[in-house]
């Protein structure tokens, strides 16, 4: 399928944060509660549609083991945008967050988009960490923040698709060398000049083919 | 794709090579001598020594052999050697007259010889390597009708001869003790297929009947470049190189013949204190006959035949013309060996009698499945091969109280406990999260209030309190869920993971160096064993390996189907030929992806998801063989391309096995 932009995003978190049912919510549009742990990283892609331009997101699940971090840092490696996940259900997932961060600023490019999400936000009775809390931590580190539930579909659409919204933004206004491709983005064939019949304005089309 | 094409890129730097490509690479050979060319039968030289029947093997076909002359002569004191091909005799229209002046070696002198390396078995041909200061080696030189020992005798009586200190067979010449004339003694030649009791059998009166080729396929390396300081690593290096600039055939057959005495079956040697030895049943198999006549009518452009070849990228050669390699030594896998078969292993009282022989049964053919239970423990090391049945039942009942005694550490943990012990709780919450997402599609695992899950936690809670320095880490969940498929019983299980995790541990060290050490050896295995690949994921940055992560840390349970990973697994855990026969594995899917790989251009994200993707499309069967046929071919040399202690090495030293950081779970 041609595209206008390949966007290289990577989701990063804690072990058991919804990393990966957050993914194939994305992609398959379906909640599998039983999946087996990342070992490593997995990969998922689908097209949506940004400003009428076919855009192809190419999608890093990673592991989020401690353990593993000295892999997953070889990973940031060319990302154009970072999904940062907490479960806030569990608090230390939400106090974890600054280390990842680190990690993030550390090995990716200045210019990568983060977006923080509060994930599981369809179990209000156990959350452990207020939607405040979420707020605040993104404004203090320049986030964009979402709460979302990868079981129920809650925001998931909006968050990888606002992502994508501000990467597009900011190659619009030229922080991006888009022929450099060591900020996570390709320019693809077909599609970049004008309206290209994006079918859906602003929104997804597509599903879950990997590529 | 020709070889010169692909040695163009290896050795591009190397101003020898470089002029050598002036000359045009047939005169390489006799670069050095050509100049004296026409003194050589000057009137005034001595004839010292005339040898008949002395050949080289242009190819890895014996019946290919081109014979002549060697001649010892003597002008102004100085000692000439040369071989000339006899006129007229082609035995084998592949060979051109081209062909045959390529090795005609014309009046060298010895005062540029290095040093002649001797192979003079009790039985088979005798043999003679010539190496020049240069670092040049001239291709073997055959006495086929003997008296090497008698070519010897007389060069000594004109040239000092000293036997090198590392190895008898290397004779230096004019070595006058000279540290980095010695040092050329301690080369670390790459070693390959020696066929060794198929030599044995060789007729030894020079009789060149089509049954000799026979002696097969060899590998041949390309450049070794080891990253060490070592001096006489880099006279080594130094030499390989120089040894790479002799033409692809000759290679292949010196480069075989130099490192017989240090061929694979040292391997066994090395780790197993088994004689060294060969597979005798290679010449008896019938299969394999066949494969290697099919081999040897192989055109060389079909080398890449099974591969796909995915666009106009120039993909530099394998070198080791894999394709043919693995069809000649990778053996065809046998059926999982049976009970009646097991049994015939055991004497009366239980004792596994050889326990090679069992492991080297499993290595080629698995084992049934209702077998695995029984023989599991013993390739993992819970079980020693000479216990009695009564020792087992024994042994599993000391066994079973003492996991009882384990469990019961974190079982008495209250409540009010756990409050005060965050690692306990962490550990548990991980544990708790992981098992209920490792093989739920697995019948023995699916379904709510799956029992088996709860075992497993179980067992994952109480290896955390056996190791606690390990702790848990993501990953020991796919190990244990066949072992406790296979075993049935939670004690069972429990201590068949605790010997797989005495050598598999380190794979989930907190600073992986486990893993490093894994991927690094790798690394290494592919540089011997495809230069060019190797090259390639240098020049593309991708020397970390981390696309192999996965793979090793895990041993390629993603990769396969659950039947398939047991079946995987218990060939590595045989260790029938070498103990990280897994990275042989990794190599294995590697060449076959190589042209891919490198066809494509793909950068490390690319290969990373290529990779990735590979996973339930990987045949197993044929993967073992490559490996098996990478793992014979490096022999020695990959062995040493491994550092010690590598996982699944058992550790060096009793110290700190698994290093804590101060902010740990």
């Amino acid at each position: 399928m041609s595209y206008a932009y390949l966007f290289k995003y990577i989701i990063i978190g804690d072990t058991g944060v919804g990393k990966s049912c957050l993914l194939l919510q994305f992609t398959d549009k379906r909640f599998q509660p039983v999946h087996d742990l990342t070992i490593g990283v997995e990969f998922g892609a689908r097209m949506i549609t940004i400003d009428n331009k076919p855009i192809k997101l190419q999608i890093w699940d990673t592991a989020g083991q401690e353990s593993f971090r000295s892999i997953t840092r070889s990973y940031y490696r060319g990302a154009a945008g970072a999904l940062l996940v907490y479960d806030i259900t569990r608090r230390e997932t939400f106090n974890h967050l600054a280390s990842w961060l680190e990690d993030a600023r550390q090995h990716a490019n200045a210019n990568m988009t983060i977006m923080l999400i509060g994930n599981k936000c369809d179990l209000a009775h156990r959350r452990a960490v207020s939607t405040e809390e979420g707020e605040q931590f993104a404004k203090e580190h320049g986030l964009i923040f979402m709460e979302a539930s990868a079981k129920t579909a809650q925001n998931v659409e909006e968050a990888f698709i606002k992502t994508a919204a501000t990467i597009y933004k900011k190659i619009q206004d030229g922080v991006f060398d888009v022929s450099n491709e060591s900020y996570g983005i390709k320019v693809g064939y077909g599609g970049i000049p004008g309206p290209s019949g994006g079918r859906d304005g602003s929104t997804s089309q597509g599903g879950g083919c990997c590529g | 794709m020709s070889m010169e094409a692909s040695e163009l890129q290896d050795l591009s730097d190397d101003a020898d090579y470089a002029a050598s490509q002036q000359q045009g690479s047939a005169s390489m050979m006799r670069c050095d001598s050509e100049k004296r060319s026409s003194s050589s039968e000057h009137e005034g030289a001595e004839l010292i020594y005339t040898k008949d029947n002395v050949a080289i093997h242009p190819t890895q076909f014996a019946s290919e052999r081109i014979s002549g002359r060697l001649k010892l002569t003597k002008q102004d004191s100085v000692l000439f050697l040369s071989w000339i091909p006899y006129k007229g005799e082609i035995p084998n229209a592949k060979l051109s007259d081209k062909d045959r002046s390529l090795y005609t070696i014309t009046a060298v002198p010895f005062t540029e010889v290095r040093s002649i390396k001797r192979h003079t078995p009790a039985l088979g041909w005798q043999y003679i390597i010539v190496v020049l200061s240069s670092g040049l080696a001239f291709a073997p030189l055959y006495f086929y009708s003997g008296g090497v020992r008698e070519f010897l005798a007389i060069v000594k009586q004109h040239v000092f001869l000293a036997r090198s200190a590392e190895d008898t067979n290397v004779l230096l010449v004019n070595d006058f003790q000279s540290p980095l004339q010695r040092t050329l003694s301690s080369l670390e030649l790459p070693s390959s297929l020696p066929v060794a009791s198929g030599q044995s059998t060789y007729p030894s009166d020079g009789g060149g009947s089509s049954n000799d080729n026979r002696i097969s396929i060899l590998s041949q390396y390309g450049l070794r470049k080891q990253k060490s300081h070592d001096p006489t690593r880099d006279l080594s290096i130094h030499l390989l190189e120089k040894f790479s600039l002799v033409t692809k055939f000759a290679r292949e057959t010196t480069t075989q013949l130099f490192s017989e005495n240090n061929g694979f079956g040292s391997i066994d040697k090395r780790r197993n204190n088994q004689p060294v030895h060969s597979y005798p049943e290679k010449l008896s198999n019938i299969a394999e006959e066949k494969h290697h006549e099919s081999s040897h009518s192989y055109p060389e452009t079909d080398r890449l035949d099974n591969e796909e070849i995915s666009n106009d990228i120039d993909v530099p050669a394998d070198p080791l013309e894999f394709n043919n390699l693995s069809l000649v030594w990778g053996k065809p896998r046998q059926s999982p060996m049976g009970r009646e078969e097991f049994t015939a292993f055991l004497d009366s009282e239980g004792r596994v009698v050889d326990s090679k022989a069992l492991r080297k049964r499993v290595f080629y053919g698995g084992i049934e499945h209702q077998l695995r239970t029984e023989v599991w423990p013993f390739l993992l090391g819970y079980h020693a091969y000479d216990s009695t049945y009564a020792e087992r039942e024994y042994h599993r009942s000391v066994k079973k109280k003492e996991y009882e005694d384990l469990k019961l550490q974190w079982k008495s943990i209250s409540a009010e406990q756990a409050k005060r012990f965050t690692k306990y709780r962490e550990r548990k919450g991980l544990i708790d999260k992981d098992v209920v997402r490792t093989d739920r599609a697995f019948e023995y695992y699916e379904g709510d209030d799956n029992l088996n899950v709860n075992i497993m936690r179980d067992i994952l809670l109480t290896y955390s309190f056996y190791n606690f320095d390990l702790g848990y880490c993501q990953g020991m969940s796919d190990y244990l869920s066949p072992i406790m498929f296979v075993m049935e019983d939670e004690s069972e299980s429990f201590w068949c993971f605790v010997a797989l995790m005495e050598r598999l541990g380190p794979n989930f060290n907190r600073d992986q160096n486990g893993m490093h050490t894994q991927l690094f050896a790798l690394s290494k295995l592919v540089e011997l064993l495809d230069t060019p690949l190797h090259n390639y994921f240098k020049q593309n940055d991708c020397l970390n390996y981390f696309f192999c992560f996965r793979w090793i840390l895990i041993q390629f349970k993603r990769e396969f189907e659950y039947e398939k990973t047991m079946l995987l697994w218990e060939v590595l855990w045989t260790h029938y030929l070498s103990e990280h026969f897994h990275l042989y594995v990794c190599v294995a899917i590697l060449k076959r992806c190589r042209s891919k790989i490198m066809g494509d251009q793909m950068d490390f994200d690319t290969l990373l998801k290529f990779i990735n993707e590979l996973s339930g499309h990987i045949d197993l069967d044929s993967t073992v063989r490559d490996a098996e046929a990478l793992c014979i071919c490096a022999g020695e040399n990959g062995a040493a391309s491994i550092p010690p202690g590598t996982p699944p090495s058992l550790p060096l030293d009793d110290g700190i096995l698994y290093p804590q950081d101060d902010d740990i779970l």
